[in-house]
């Protein structure tokens, strides 16, 4: 049932599908960017298989993690890199010119690392959060729509819920953010955030909400009980809303991948109802990855024991695994 | 998305059992030489998940090796019982039956329309949408008595009807085809004689067709039949499932009807015959007779409750006869008697000539119970059948057949799904919900915690997904999420924007079936997604296309600065040809590109400058002129090219024949030169990439043209 796709080079330790899942770009621990396109490429067949079509060293340490910017604004990836380096890589060609990837521009900071770094298009900007070492979120904005080169900060925010307790020497190992997946003109831009650091206050996930009457971010709820509130969050993930009067977030401690429902109408405070309703049990070691699918009715994880797991909720809305990939050579 | 897990055990992952299961463990290969690092996921389309495998580097060996492999599982394969193709085909086919059903139920439900659709009844339309669906499963199922007039010939080994079809037939009966209701149990013989009882197998259980074709293949070395005990027995169990074409047709290989033993054995053959003709007007509660089959018809139940009397009757005189004590053929005589037991409804005679439940239960209906109604008396009739004949592993026809009898939606629902996947729940919640209130209202309430989404949409979302995972059946999900207005519509969207745009054959599908449900937001998406893409790979024309298609003011916008930028900086008549073309595209639409006037207006008067440098007339000079007045003064003008403009137009500036100028005009350029130097002492200025004397050479330019203007006037 499984079919061969790409092969990839030694040393390649992440990947990333594009929109549309027909190109590939993986990173590598000797900071090489390399980019799978159909081998085929007159068919439009999406599964054919897919070979590499080029290779740049982006990065002088290992690359960690490759994100797809949206569509909208090209084809591009931004490689964050374990010195916390996150380049902006763009392919473009002139008239007639095979095209090529650029790079378009680098995020630094002295004194932190990016540990990562989500994108999302609203209306016709793109917006990029990107997750800090000292525990900090920064938004940045893309100027020019056409151009990846300008990027201005649009805020800075610490991941607590209350904003007058700030944390100097934060040192967070790791950090996930995930926005929501916006439907229509009315919805707020939104993401959640939690982070793996020495700072328990500043783990649990958020979820941040842009006020576009003050042009600010808040935080508009927390996802996690009293008595998990400093658990390290190894990820999030925002399920994709096709229809649900609330939307569902799953987050990943060592305690499992809890299932979040959170409301749409604030309370006077301006805070959203949040609910937990399920933990999933039953995997052993942290929880790399987890992928909504399409309806946002599946959650793909996976994890420390390298098997891939289905989660479902059945008809009575209980949540259970439904299937469980084990890799075999 | 809810799925299917092809292998093993069949077992679905659509969330339609209302308990837990037990996760489906599926080993998942990747061929490479552990150990592996790390793995990555990644829903691909539909609902197909793509997995990377990263090795861990090994350290002792130098040479290259393969770094990780990257497979796709998809999680809606077929079982094997039909392949591929067929599945499309059938994806297809089904999909018309199915949007002209939902038609028909919204036409139902608006309130004019009502009059003239009652003349129909809604089952009706169910029926002929069933219809519909069932041929494309198949073709009609052949019974299992011969076809061929061999007297020899008694049962065909025909080809066996797919499982999916026996389960749609059987949807159908219970739940569609309300004539049905009156007469349940012949039509649920009527379904297991059809469907090839080989089909019923579990493991290597016998059946009562299994038997037949072994006694088939038997029948070529028996010289005298009825003394053989296996010919009793394959026609004892043929008269209690019911096929009573065989069983006569086995009768007639009687001994004692051939010519030259007719003599002896005369009230031998008196008994056979009665048999059989007994037999043949066994009374059957039912609408027609197929053709072809033996029994005598009542359409009534008055009628068939005085015709099954009479007949009993004759049963039970033919049982007491003396006839018996002069038949001398002892297995004749036993065998007879036997299938007179079995007519006259003995339960063990019945249990004795049956080996599977079902069998059971057929005779049981058959000769025990023929007034049988109601779901609630057949399923305790099956369940006591089930207890004692029990199966180990039953057959998945098996399972669906008791979640229908036992009247319970969900139980029909996870059978439907755990065996025969998406498509079938999909399109058999139409049956279902036309079947009984009781499911309708199951299919259509919307709980909370599911997020408020019906059974009967989660099920279509469901197929639609398993549809949208291959790329040739992508293009009827959008039939089956257009009929879930909240939620289908929501997946449609995402679905249309994780369309590839390179394909341009697949980016107008895209666009047309957004045109064709009205979601304008999307389509324009779309299309400033080939936009850029064209754009920033060097297709600068289909670029601003589909740009403009999509009114992209934005980007549209930032695209003539970029013109702009490249004019500003290169004025030479070769590169002029290039953004010509590209000016030309962009089109005259100010509305949605403000900057764009000016380059029109550029362009224009870069045409009559060429003029005037290649006639050299006076008339084309003056309107170069022209052209340059009207840029001047145009607002859409960028600041920046002010002086670009004067400067190519020094030859004007410069005529030598006469000033071209008059003394206004000459004046507001005056001014525009004045201002631009005002400009240069904002932060902001950009500054042009003429040479330094440029401004000087046009100032002087410009006052030498006044002198000469105020002169002439």
């Amino acid at each position: 049932m499984e079919k061969s796709l790409a092969t990839l080079d030694e040393g390649t330790i992440c990947s990333s599908w594009n929109y549309c899942g027909q190109r590939l770009a993986t990173g590598s621990r000797d900071g090489t960017l390399a980019i799978f396109d159909p081998s085929n490429p007159g068919s439009s067949s999406s599964s054919s298989s897919f070979s590499r079509t080029s290779k740049n060293k982006v990065s002088e340490t290992s690359i960690i993690k490759v994100v797809w910017i949206p569509p909208e604004c090209g084809d591009a990836v931004a490689c964050i890199s374990s010195d916390g380096i996150l380049s902006l890589w763009e392919e473009t060609a002139e008239d007639g010119q095979p095209p090529q990837w650029k790079l378009c521009k680098r995020f630094e900071s002295r004194s932190s690392n990016i540990l990562d770094a989500q994108f999302a298009i609203s209306g016709s900007n793109l917006k990029m959060a990107a997750a800090f070492s000292d525990g900090h979120v920064k938004i940045f904005e893309l100027f020019d729509s056409l151009e990846l080169m300008n990027w201005q900060l649009q805020a800075e925010l610490q991941n607590v819920i209350d904003s007058v307790s700030k944390f100097g020497n934060a040192s967070c190992v790791s950090a996930s953010i995930s926005w929501s997946q916006q439907r229509g003109e009315g919805q707020h831009l939104s993401f959640a955030v939690g982070f793996n650091s020495n700072v328990p206050a500043l783990n649990s996930s958020k979820v941040w909400e842009f006020d576009p009457a003050h042009q600010r971010w808040l935080p508009v709820a927390e996802l996690a009980l009293a008595e998990d509130e400093g658990d390290h969050v190894y990820g999030v993930a925002w399920a994709p809303n096709i229809g649900r009067p609330y939307e569902i977030i799953s987050v990943a401690t060592h305690k499992g991948i809890s299932i979040w429902h959170l409301g749409s109408a604030p309370d006077l405070d301006g805070r959203l109802s949040v609910e937990k309703a399920a933990l999933l049990n039953g995997l052993e070691g942290e929880v790399w990855q987890m992928e909504w699918d399409i309806s946002g009715m599946t959650l793909a994880t996976a994890g420390g024991d390298g098997t891939i797991r289905l989660w479902q909720s059945n008809l009575n809305g209980v949540w259970h695994q439904q299937a469980a990939f084990e890799p075999t050579p | 998305m809810p799925g299917r897990v092809s292998d093993p055990g069949e077992t679905s992952i659509v969330p339609v059992s209302p308990k837990p299961l037990e996760p489906v463990n599926v080993p998942i290969r990747h061929g490479l030489t552990p150990p592996i690092s790390r793995v990555a996921i990644s829903w691909s389309n539909g609902n197909s998940l793509r997995v990377s495998f990263f090795r861990q580097p090994s350290s002792t060996s130098n040479t290259e090796e393969v770094g990780g492999k990257v497979v796709e599982v998809k999680l809606s394969d077929g079982d094997g019982e039909i392949d591929d193709a067929k599945w499309r085909r059938i994806a297809y086919g089904s999909a018309t039956p199915f949007a002209l059903l939902q038609n028909r139920k919204n036409l139902s439900q608006l309130p004019m329309a009502s009059s003239q659709h009652h003349r129909f009844e809604w089952w009706e339309h169910v029926m002929e949408f069933s219809r519909g669906i069932n041929s494309l499963l198949g073709d009609p199922l052949a019974s299992v008595d011969s076809i061929i007039e061999d007297p020899r010939m008694v049962v065909e080994k025909v080809e066996k009807p797919t499982n999916l079809k026996a389960a749609w037939e059987l949807m159908e009966i219970f739940y569609a085809d309300k004539r049905s209701q009156a007469w349940l149990p012949e039509r649920l013989v009527d379904w297991l004689t059809v469907i090839d009882y080989d089909i019923l197998l579990s493991g290597s259980c016998e059946t009562v067709h299994s038997k037949l074709l072994d006694f088939q293949t038997d029948l070529d070395n028996i010289q005298v039949v009825e003394d053989s005990p296996k010919y009793w027995e394959v026609i004892s169990s043929a008269l209690a499932v019911g096929w009573l074409e065989i069983v006569v047709k086995l009768l007639h290989l009687h001994g004692s009807y051939q010519l030259d033993q007719l003599g002896n054995r005369e009230t031998e053959n008196g008994l056979v015959e009665a048999i059989a003709v007994l037999i043949s007007k066994m009374p059957r509660l039912r609408p027609e007779m197929l053709a072809g089959k033996l029994g005598e018809c009542c359409q009534t139940k008055p009628d068939f409750a005085k015709a099954w009397e009479r007949w009993r009757a004759q049963l039970t005189k033919l049982d007491c006869s003396a006839y018996w004590v002069q038949c001398d053929h002892r297995q004749t005589r036993e065998g007879l008697r036997h299938m007179l037991q079995i007519m006259l409804g003995n339960a063990n005679s019945l249990n004795d000539a049956t080996c599977h439940w079902i069998e059971l239960y057929v005779s049981h209906l058959l000769y025990i119970r023929p007034f049988t109604a109601g779901l609630e008396s057949m399923n305790s009739l099956a369940q006591k059948c089930i207890d004692m004949k029990p199966i180990s592993s039953p057959h998945k026809l098996m399972g669906l057949l008791t979640g229908i009898l036992s009247e319970s939606t969900e139980v029909v629902l996870g059978e439907c799904s755990r065996a025969f996947g998406p498509w079938m729940v999909c399109h058999a919640i139409e049956l279902l919900s036309a079947g009984s209130n009781q499911a309708e209202v199951l299919l259509h309430e919307e709980p909370y915690n599911l997020g408020g989404i019906s059974i009967e949409v989660l099920q279509r979302l469901a197929y639609a997904q398993v549809l949208s995972s291959h790329e040739l059946t992508w293009q009827i999900a959008p039939i089956y999420l257009a009929s879930c207005m909240k939620q289908g519509m929501g997946l449609l969207e995402i679905l249309l924007y994780k369309q590839p745009v390179q394909h341009k054959q697949l980016l107008l599908k895209n666009i047309e079936i957004c045109r064709l449900y009205e979601l304008d937001s999307i389509s324009s998406n779309i299309m400033k997604v080939a936009g850029v893409h064209h754009w920033k790979h060097g297709r600068k024309g289909p670029g601003v296309f589909w740009l403009q298609q999509a009114c992209d003011e934005v980007r549209l916008n930032r695209i003539s600065q970029h013109l702009f930028d490249f004019v500003g900086k290169s004025i030479s008549d070769e590169s002029f040809k290039q953004w010509d073309r590209l000016i030309e595209l962009l089109g005259s639409e100010t509305r949605i590109a403000g900057g764009l006037e000016f380059l029109h207006k550029y362009r224009d008067f870069k045409r009559s400058l060429q003029h005037v440098i290649d006639a050299k007339t006076p008339d084309a000079a003056r309107q170069a002129v022209e052209s340059l007045i009207l840029l001047m003064k145009n607002p859409s003008t960028p600041q920046r090219f002010w002086l670009p403009l004067l400067h190519d137009s020094l030859k004007l500036l410069n005529w030598e024949e006469r000033p071209l100028l008059n003394v206004s005009q000459t004046t507001l350029l005056l001014n525009k030169l004045q201002e631009l130097s005002m400009a240069r002492l904002r932060p902001d200025f950009v500054e042009s990439d003429l040479p330094p004397q440029a401004l000087s050479a046009v100032r002087l330019a410009l006052a030498m043209n006044l002198g000469r203007a105020i002169l002439e006037e």
